[in-house]
């Protein structure tokens, strides 16, 4: 999973130990969340987006785009 | 070290306090325990020497576990262990029983202080532990098959080995882990 975690971190000025402070996690686990090496738990990543004041999907984007939902049988396109 | 800055030592450095405080303080109390009918000259100040360095191994430990790098404290388990050897008492009951109590409380003990502070770390460190205790079980559990293995030609095994064995391979595990994740206590 990308993410913007150091450009918006950046933007506001803040240290990783900073936001690691208004998460309540340490500051490794930024530092591993910024370089793309760990993946948040849904409560955490939800944290990053109320800290920016944005939805979690302006700070996280997957790797690859998700395969194509699949229609209910019966519907043709 | 800067003024102002008491005792302000980084992970590994306290560890190696509590170890050599550790080593030191069995081996000057036990070299002078085992001759307490006949003491020899002074040596009072030595046990008293050797309950010291054990005070500051207990310190150093302490220190560890405030500075939230408490996963040190899996070797240093390990090596304390190896060196409590409670398969040392007498063969007297009531040896068996002294040992035997004081050895589970402590044990009781310390893993009721390291799940406390596995419970306040975050999820990243959590989950480190997590992998590292599945590498130290894995390790664990291979171990053991090797050694039935070959049993007939290896010397005699200690439950206490085992417990080391698991705790260093956790601790392995878990630094491996802390590697691949990029976390640096």
């Amino acid at each position: 999973m990308k993410n913007r975690l150091r450009v918006l971190r950046a933007e506001r000025d803040w240290s990783q130990a900073e936001l690691a402070d208004r998460l309540s996690v340490t500051r490794q686990t930024v530092n591993a969340i910024e370089n793309g090496r760990y993946d948040p738990s849904l409560p955490l990543a939800f944290a990053v987006g109320r800290v920016f004041a944005l939805r979690i999907e302006d700070v996280f984007t997957p790797d690859t785009e998700p395969p194509p939902a699949r229609q209910p049988p019966g519907q043709t396109t | 070290m800067a003024a102002g800055s008491h005792l302000r030592l980084s992970g590994p450095s306290w560890f190696a306090v509590s170890v050599v405080g550790s080593l030191g303080g069995v081996w000057l109390s036990e070299k002078m325990l085992v001759r307490y009918t006949d003491p020899p000259p002074g040596g009072f100040w030595w046990v008293a020497a050797g309950l010291a360095l054990i005070f500051l191994a207990g310190f150093a430990a302490w220190k560890l576990a405030r500075a939230g790098v408490y996963s040190w404290l899996l070797p240093l388990a390990a090596i304390n262990l190896g060196i409590l050897s409670p398969g040392r008492a007498g063969d007297e009951l009531s040896w068996r029983l002294e040992w035997g109590v004081m050895g589970l409380a402590w044990t009781l003990a310390a893993v009721l202080v390291f799940a406390r502070l596995l419970r306040r770390s975050d999820e990243l460190e959590r989950r480190l532990h997590l992998e590292g205790a599945f590498c130290g079980l894995a390790a664990g559990l291979v171990g053991s098959i090797a050694y039935a293995l070959f049993e007939n030609r290896l010397p005699e095994l200690r439950a206490q080995w085992v417990a080391v064995w698991l705790l260093l391979s956790w601790w392995a595990g878990y630094l491996m882990m802390a590697f691949r994740y990029g976390w640096r206590a």
